[in-house]
This record gives structure tokens, sequence and C-alpha cells, in this order.
């Protein structure tokens, strides 16, 4: 599981770099993830928000790129000769030295700083993936504006966790 | 439903290079934000280099899109009022969660249970911001 392969970061992001101009060109669609998880909630949920405008279509190609994710994580375990597949709690040695360890507390907090995420997402209009790589990638001014807060607010929360840790 | 069956294998394509990328691996979100392991900083920034060359590209061709010849969307987001504060919020839960909507999905396909918990509160997030809109 912690074996996995991971590239140098240029080589990674020539890659995500790649990926975003190859699913532009195939498909003229723009990367972006967190719109998908309102497709997500359009499955289980009548409010207006969820049938109209983006996800008037639940099932359009958000909800199975969505999907395919998942499969891709586990393609990355596979494709790893020193891996083998198994579930795991650790967050890795940093996150592991402050977060409690009873999966209760563990829990509780991810899911809140999951919703921060949710939230805050929908708040922007995008997250990494629709306002920081493809938002810039196109010039962009409120995506490169929306990018530089990330990095602000991931810097000052994590920061002040690890201080008062 | 081969266009729904494409976007799974996009899915697919995705998560495998964002788990390549070292972009599913928790501990380089802390890393990065404590500015201790800039692993990263490169994926984003190598990976916008080549977005900005490869889009100029794609417009100066005037290229449609290879699979049904749409025209090819550069719309960009636009600038509201809850961009500020929203994105200080996504950043803050981006660190604390050590993981993204996109990298999330991935951790799990990997193996990781605690993306279950970073998942539901994405979910319920976007529920949340939804229910607030469908009032308003």
């Amino acid at each position: 599981m912690l074996d996995i392969v991971i590239w140098a970061g240029w080589a990674g992001g020539l890659a995500v770099g790649a990926f975003l101009l190859l699913q532009l060109w195939l498909t003229g669609k723009l990367l972006g993830v967190s719109t998908g998880f309102g497709n997500l909630c359009a499955l289980g949920s009548k409010a207006k928000f969820f049938h109209t405008g983006d996800f008037t279509d639940p099932f359009n190609w958000r909800l199975f790129f969505l999907l395919g994710l998942p499969l891709g994580g586990l393609l990355g375990v596979l494709l790893s000769p020193e891996a083998t597949f198994s579930w795991t709690l650790s967050l890795g040695p940093r996150y592991d030295s402050v977060f409690p360890s009873a999966l209760w507390a563990r829990g509780l907090i991810l899911t809140g700083a999951g919703f921060l995420v949710g939230y805050g997402a929908r708040l922007a209009g995008g997250c990494t993936s629709g306002h920081a790589i493809a938002g810039i990638s196109l010039l962009n001014l409120p995506s490169l504006l929306a990018s530089v807060l990330f990095f602000v607010g991931g810097i000052a929360a994590v920061q002040l966790l690890f201080w008062l840790a | 439903m081969k266009h729904k069956l494409t976007f799974l294998g996009l899915g697919a394509l995705f998560g495998l290079i964002l788990s390549r990328a070292g972009a599913t691996t928790p501990d380089l979100y802390a890393g990065l934000f404590l500015f201790e392991d800039l692993q990263l900083l490169w994926v984003i920034a190598t990976a916008i280099g080549v977005g900005l060359i490869g889009v100029q590209l794609l417009k100066a061709r005037r290229a449609r899109a290879l699979l049904g010849g749409e025209e090819i969307s550069y719309k960009g987001k636009p600038m509201t009022r809850a961009l500020i504060p929203g994105s200080l919020i996504f950043g803050a839960g981006w660190g604390l969660s050590g993981a993204c909507p996109g990298t999330a999905l991935a951790m799990l396909g990997e193996g990781r249970l605690t993306a279950l918990f970073v998942l539901l509160g994405i979910t319920l997030g976007t529920w949340f911001y939804g229910l607030r809109r469908s009032r308003a």
C-alpha cells in the first residue's frame, strides 16, 4: 500500500497537464471534479438546486468521470510492483502525529474537513482541478485568485493544526 | 452509453495519474503546507505550464472535440462575491483533510479507508450549499 510508485513532481505535473489537454481535445469538456458531487447529491435529493443548471441531467459525464476515479486509484496500486492492495486507516507520518488515533475522532475531523472542501468548492465555483489547473491554464483571473486563496487557507489551517498539536 | 464509458475510462486514467503524481498521498499535503516537501507544488505548477501552452495551441488550431466534433469549452469560471470566502474555506479543508475532491475518490480506490470520511464530508458540504441555494 505505502509502496505505490510516485513519480518526480515535474513528471506527475506533466501527466496531469497532458490529461487536461487530452480530455479537452477528445471531448471538449474542461477538467473539473467538485461539481460532480452535486450529481451525487441529485441522486438522493429533491432540492431544486440539484435539478437545474449544471444538474439538469444528473447522469451526465461528470457522474461517470467521478465513478472512474477510484478505479484509477486501484490501478495505481495494482500497477506498482512493490505494492499489494490492503485497506488502511493511516494518513502517513505527518497527519498521524497530530490526529487522534481513535477512529471516531479521526473520522469526525476528516468529515468536518471534507465538509469545508465541499462547501468551499461550491462557494468558490470549483476546486483544485477546475480552478487551479484548468482555470489558470485558460488565464482566467478569478481562478488565479481562487487558487492563491486555496493555498492561503491550506497554509493557515495546517500551520495552525501542527502548532496547536 | 459509449460516451459514458469514455468518461469512466477518463476518470480512471486521471485517478491513476493523480496516484502517480503523489496527489493521493495525504502526507504530501501536510508536507506542502508546512513547506517541508514541495512535490505537489511542482505537480500543480508543471501541470499549469503544460495546460497554458496546450490550450493556446488548441485555440490556434481552432480544434473541435475529436469525439463528436462539438465546440471545445474555454469558458472560465466567473468572479463572484462568494469566491473569496469559499476559496479560503476550501483551502482550509484541503489542508486539514489531506485531500481534494478528485484525489479523495482515487484514495478510496487505493484502499485508504479514511477517504470515506472525507467523501462523506464533501458530499454533505455540497448538499448543504444546495439546500441553502434552493431556499434562497
